[in-house]
């Protein structure tokens, strides 16, 4: 049967991604619109017992692609097994989470199958016609479109943390479908070398989706031991204002501002800076921005999404804890 | 080592956008136009390694409104070697896979050994182009890269790909096509002497005929996702002040940072 | 034996020659003057290495700049000590050289005499002149070592024998004078011996010593010849040392620039392949005129912010390093011929002159204000930044983002121009887009536009102006960055756009009069406009309410107790001059105690923050803006008055580094005028 509503399936270190588990409840929404079914697409090297995971969020069927050419991502081979498979079946909608891997394997796979793509969506719906409209932030969120995707198989990839997961059902099962897959014809271009984690605190400032920074409000160098213990938790770069590298409490190459690094990350948590203008031009554009001061009069509010008026030595660390609660133990 | 570089000219990234009162566009009005800075680490990566090397031929390509010519320009004051640009009213309002499909047109034309783009365009944050440009031309490719090594003799790179927590790194045949991320480099100012050079560098024009296309291939026509409506964003409360004890200020900001800003 | 006095003139003034004496004099005269010709020829030929500039327009005022500078020595006073010898030295020089052309001309032709002074009375002038002033310079000589051996102030470092060499032959030059004066009379064939009452104590001096018949006029002929000799070695010796400031300074002086303090020269982007300076031939000859007059009196350094704080850059150093280049690849230059392109010369930054050294200044000015001959320091830091920027885009890391910021956004922050009017919001400004005129033009800057801190100024300015009741208005969002830092780092590409486009929206509005806050976009409007065709009325926010003051159109209330300091901006002060009106205002209100600092006025000490350092990293050294908030601490004072954005940055950033908030405040004069009416 042609249609139905499929996700691509990312796994890493043997399980779902939240985004797959995320893009299978807002798949869910879409296939009961359309009265389809949902499926999800698994790939990779003994990854079969994820699909009962797939099953508990919905899916109604499992395609299985299992093979050693497909044990890291490439590409290419990705590529290749799932467009056969969309191309053999004919699903109506297509959803990726819009991950590193999602946003490298979707736009391949929907210009190899001339299929629309609405990317980094929102919020995922259908018009009356049971078309896929996605709703996705452009010029940076300062603008929302709402877009149509007109063709087969509509693909969107979906922005993680945007749609809640359902209420997993341990008993429901899938019908699993083994696809075959080899090793990709055109041969391997690329090859995977080496995956090197990131280091809590050593992340680089400009390539950082967090960054937690300290300024002259933290009063001393030994006290960014506090900061360092709330990047690492958060996976974050550590920052510090002018005034924290002039005195010599932190190398230079973390100094972000108008003379040191210009960033924008996604979150960006000012600990201790008042906001000198020198600063707010190196980290204005960060998506959100959290400051922590003791002084209520500091520029750094004026920008500020959410702001604490507060002791630094206090706020901090319960922070920290808080957010260990929240993503190592929760 | 001829390498192409696509290009888009996009809005300031502090520029305020304001989109139309009836949702069909964004107002252009007032706003300075740049190169994607993402773009902008496309061709600085391209020079490195065309000084690096010694030899080469850096080509600037870019699909947009005459205004565009001006991005070019300034790729070619920064020291790229040769303008493609795709203008015509044609090209107008196309998505990433009309724009890709021109632009794979294009290159198809032209020798090279690699082609480099921004991960995104700051304006419609899609970041497709690049790859699907890749599976145009049938190269292998790798996103959001960091790093970049090439190995001219064997004809392969080393790349630092970006992704959630870790980076990847990966050799890749050449020819190919990398989309470039903030990190890679540090993109340099254009000289004066640069500026002079510039307006005596060649820039090629083309339409959709002289790429062998038909209107209804490109642009609005020729796309496959369309715009029903832009809004602006739901106006968040900016400089929200959490009140309370220390400990419940925190379990506050956390509460907010994953159910309002859903960063976390 | 020579005896050249052996014939017995009777001219009043008169030290007496004969022929076969006249021909070895003249021998003497002609290779001395050969050589110091061929050396001062050979430095001239340099000096045409240099590019053309105009410098002899309004002759009038280069005149009296002889006048007041050379004659007058009136820089050179100005540090007492070494002032007075000076004046003691060069005024000695100055009655010497005449005396010395009787003295060669009597020697070579016993008739001779000067022709102004004709015969009798002049002469006697003269001889007493020369008396009183051999005494002077001997003073000025040992006041002079005393200083090299024993004061010895850092600032004259360095080519310690060329001193030695040149204190030794002026002493030399008047004990050998006053010798053979002495012995004049002593041979009575002195008439002006009345007029020379050191050489008649001499004359006693020796007659007291009851020498053996001959030995007089033996010894008269030694010092005679010994004189000679020390003046002709002394004129083939200047063309190399520093001594060679007795020739070049005049002229260095005469051809100074009449620009305003403030504005670097113009520079045209058309019709050239290189831009700036990148090698010794592309300064003008002014510039390299500059070169030769160094005194190596190192005034400069002693004043320069940078240097004192450990930085690279000396400008004496920077002189003196371009002039030993100069002189070293001059000559072979001049072979070659030249022309653009490279392979042409050194390339100056990187080889004669370091980057940091380069970007190290901070367009102060305070070199050129303490330099007694007019060299020109900050032109040449900046045609060399300008070649770098320009040619190579080579500037320090951080600057780039300004560039870019600037040409984006008109702003150097990255902030979005369209909120450069927000700090206005709710205040009832009028914007002239709106209403089309106003008396006055408010031109708010950048700093006082979107930097928080700064806007607390750009709103005290408003409550000043609307108490005063003043009509005036703002460009909001049409204001761009007037462009100074752009054009002091060297961009001048990026400064001239923004200038067109600004003066392009002042024209649109007619407007006449502007006033602004920030000492920056006072300069750049004022004094360096009009080399684009914008010519406006610019008046600074202390000239204004010194003003409106004095015409009684704001009233104090309240009392301040407060007792304050002013820290001079070098845009504002040094560079225009504008020392008095800050210092009315804050005498005006109420209440104010006034305490002046060490550093003040034309030697106020720079924030740190001119010529587009306020975007650097300062990495080198002890930061400028703390050694001058360490100065302002030592005052003991309640808050620093500032009448600059970039000063009221640099202080408060000071002042917290200090964790002096409590005792000390820095604000804008605007805003304690504000906050007393």
């Amino acid at each position: 049967m042609a249609g139905g509503v499929w996700v691509f399936a990312e796994h890493r270190d043997g399980s779902l991604r939240k985004v797959t588990l995320e893009a299978m409840s807002a798949g869910k929404g879409l296939a009961g619109l359309l009265g389809e079914e949902l499926a999800a697409v698994l790939m990779g090297e003994g990854v079969a017992p994820l699909a009962d995971t797939l099953a508990h969020h919905g899916a109604q069927k499992v395609f299985l692609a299992q093979d050693s050419s497909l044990a890291k991502y490439t590409t290419n081979a990705y590529a290749t097994v799932l467009s056969q498979l969309v191309l053999q079946n004919q699903p109506s909608i297509l959803l990726f989470g819009a991950t590193a891997q999602g946003r490298d394997l979707a736009p391949r796979v929907a210009m190899r199958l001339e299929a629309p793509l609405a990317s980094d969506c929102t919020a995922l719906s259908l018009d009356e016609k049971g078309r896929l409209v996605a709703t996705r932030p452009i010029y940076a969120g300062k603008v929302i479109a709402t877009v149509l995707a007109e063709g087969s198989s509509q693909m969107a990839t979906l922005r993680p943390n945007m749609v809640p997961i359902s209420e997993p059902d341990s008993l429901r099962k899938a019908e699993v479908v083994k696809v075959s897959a080899g090793p990709s014809p055109e041969g391997i271009r690329t090859r995977i070398l080496e995956v090197v984690q990131e280091v809590a605190g050593a992340v680089d400032l400009a390539e950082a989706d967090i960054i937690v920074s300290g300024g002259r409000g933290i009063k001393g160098p030994e006290n960014f031991a506090i900061i360092r213990e709330l990047a690492s938790v958060l996976r974050a770069a550590v920052g510090a204002s002018r005034a924290a590298v002039d005195a010599g409490w932190i190398p230079h190459q973390h100094q972000v501002g108008q003379t040191g690094k210009v960033v924008s990350p996604k979150l960006y948590i000012a600990c201790g800076i008042s906001g000198a203008i020198q600063h707010l031009a190196g980290m204005r554009s960060s998506k959100c921005i959290v400051a922590i001061n003791k002084d209520p009069e500091a520029p750094i509010f004026k920008v500020a999404d959410y702001g604490i008026v507060g002791d630094f030595f206090q706020v901090v660390p319960l922070l920290t804890e808080e957010f260990k609660k929240l993503l190592v133990e929760g | 080592m001829k390498i192409i570089v696509c290009l888009k000219q996009v809005p300031d990234t502090a520029a305020t956008i304001k989109v139309k009162p009836d949702g069909s566009g964004v107002e252009t009005e007032g706003i300075t136009y740049v190169i994607n800075p993402y773009d902008e680490f496309a061709l600085e990566e391209a020079l490195r390694i065309k000084e690096r090397l010694g030899e080469g031929e850096v080509t600037v390509i870019t699909l947009g409104p005459p205004k565009a010519k001006e991005a070019l320009r300034t790729a070619l004051a920064m020291g790229a070697d040769k303008g493609v640009h795709l203008s015509d009213p044609a090209f107008e309002g196309g998505d990433s896979y009309a724009t890709a499909k021109a632009l794979a047109r294009a290159i198809q034309g032209l020798p090279y050994d690699l082609i480099l783009c921004g991960k995104q365009a700051v304006d419609d944050d899609a970041a497709q182009v690049g790859p699907a440009m890749a599976e145009l031309l049938g190269l292998p490719q790798a996103c959001v890269i960091t790093k970049l090594e090439i190995d001219a003799n064997r004809k392969k790179a080393v790349v630092h790909r970006q992704i959630e927590g870790a980076s990847e790194i990966m050799e890749v045949s050449l020819p190919a096509v990398f989309t470039a991320q903030k990190g890679l480099n540090e993109p340099r100012y254009p000289s004066l002497k640069g500026i002079m050079g510039a307006k005596k560098k060649e820039i090629a024009e083309h339409n959709p005929s002289s790429l062998g296309l038909s209107p209804e291939e490109v642009g609005l026509a020729g796309s496959k996702v369309k715009i029903l409506k832009l809004s602006p964003p739901p106006s968040r409360a900016t400089g929200k002040i959490l009140e309370g004890e220390p400990r419940e200020q925190a379990s506050q900001l956390v509460k907010l940072l994953r159910e309002e800003a859903k960063i976390i | 034996m020579c005896r050249p006095w052996a014939n017995r003139d009777v001219r009043p003034y008169n030290v007496g020659a004969v022929n076969t004496n006249s021909l070895v004099l003249l021998v003497l005269l002609v290779l001395a003057v050969g050589a110091f010709g061929y050396n001062a020829l050979r430095l001239f030929r340099l000096l045409r290495l240099g590019k053309r500039e105009d410098r002899f327009d309004r002759i009038g005022e280069r005149l009296k700049s002889l006048l007041i500078y050379v004659l007058g020595q009136k820089r050179v006073l100005e540090d007492p000590y070494s002032g007075v010898l000076h004046l003691f030295i060069f005024w000695g020089f100055i009655v010497f050289s005449l005396g010395t052309i009787e003295i060669l001309g009597k020697g070579l032709y016993k008739g001779f005499s000067l022709p102004l002074l004709g015969s009798g009375q002049p002469h006697q002038y003269l001889a007493f002149l020369q008396d009183v002033f051999a005494l002077l310079v001997i003073a000025g000589v040992l006041m002079a070592t005393y200083r090299r051996l024993v004061l010895r102030p850092e600032r004259l470092g360095g080519h310690f024998s060329d001193a030695a060499v040149i204190l030794v032959l002026i002493f030399g030059l008047m004990v050998t004078h006053l010798g053979a004066s002495g012995l004049n009379i002593l041979l009575n064939r002195n008439p002006s011996a009345s007029w020379t009452p050191v050489s008649r104590v001499l004359a006693r001096f020796f007659a007291g010593l009851d020498l053996a018949n001959g030995t007089e006029p033996f010894l008269h002929s030694l010092f005679w010849w010994s004189h000679i000799l020390l003046l002709l070695g002394f004129l083939v010796y200047i063309p190399f040392s520093k001594h060679l400031h007795i020739i070049t300074a005049a002229f260095n002086v005469f051809f100074r620039s009449l620009r305003p303090q403030g504005a670097l020269a113009p520079m045209g982007l058309e019709a050239t392949e290189t831009f700036g300076v990148a090698r010794i031939w592309e300064f003008t000859w002014k510039q390299l005129l500059d070169l030769y007059a160094c005194t190596e009196c190192g005034r400069c350094q002693d004043q320069c912010p940078a240097y004192l704080t450990g930085k690279p850059l000396s400008p004496k150093k920077l002189i003196l390093d371009l002039q030993g280049h100069l002189l070293s690849q001059g000559p072979a230059l001049m072979k070659r011929g030249r022309s653009p392109g490279n392979g042409n010369g050194h390339a100056l930054v990187g080889e004669v002159i370091l980057e940091d050294e380069l970007w190290a200044c901070t367009t102060c000015g305070a070199c050129q204000a303490a330099c007694p001959v007019f060299i020109e320091h900050i032109d040449k830091a900046v045609d060399m930044r300008r070649n770098l920027v320009l040619m190579e885009s080579r500037f320090p890391y951080e600057v780039q983002q300004v560039f870019k910021n600037l040409e984006n956004n008109f702003n150097p922050w990255a902030l979005g121009w369209d909120s450069r009017a927000d700090w206005a919001k709710g205040l009832g400004v009028k914007l002239l887009s709106e209403n089309g005129e106003a008396e006055i033009l408010y031109w708010v800057g950048c700093a006082g536009s979107f930097d928080e801190r700064n806007r607390k100024v750009s709103r005290a300015m408003v409550n000043v102006l609307q108490a005063g009741d003043v009509d005036f208005a703002i460009l909001g969002t049409e204001e761009k960055c007037t462009g100074d830092a752009a054009r002091r780092i060297g961009n001048e590409y990026l400064f001239q756009i923004l200038v067109r486009e600004n003066i392009e929206t002042l024209d649109k509005y007619r407007v006449r009069k502007v006033l602004t806050t920030c000492p920056h976009c006072y300069n750049t409007l004022k004094n360096e406009y009009p080399q684009f065709g914008g010519n406006f009325e610019v008046v600074h926010s202390t000239e204004f309410i010194a003003d409106l003051i004095d015409v009684g159109r704001l009233k104090f209330r309240k009392d301040q107790e407060l007792v304050v300091t002013y820290h001079d901006s070098c845009y504002l002060g040094r560079h225009n001059g504008i020392y008095k009106a800050p210092r009315r205002v804050l005498r005006a209100i109420p209440g104010t105690k006034v305490v002046e600092l060490p550093h003040s006025r034309e030697k106020g000490f720079c924030c740190g923050a001119g010529g587009g350092r306020m975007w650097m990293e300062e990495k080198i050294g002890k930061k400028i803006n703390l050694e001058r908030t360490e100065e302002v601490l030592a005052a003991k004072v309640s808050a620093v008055g500032t009448a600059c954005p970039f000063c009221l940055t640099m202080l408060e950033d000071g002042i917290k580094s200090k964790e002096a908030g409590e005792s000390l405040k820095a604000l804008d004069l605007v805003e304690l005028v504000a906050q007393a009416i």
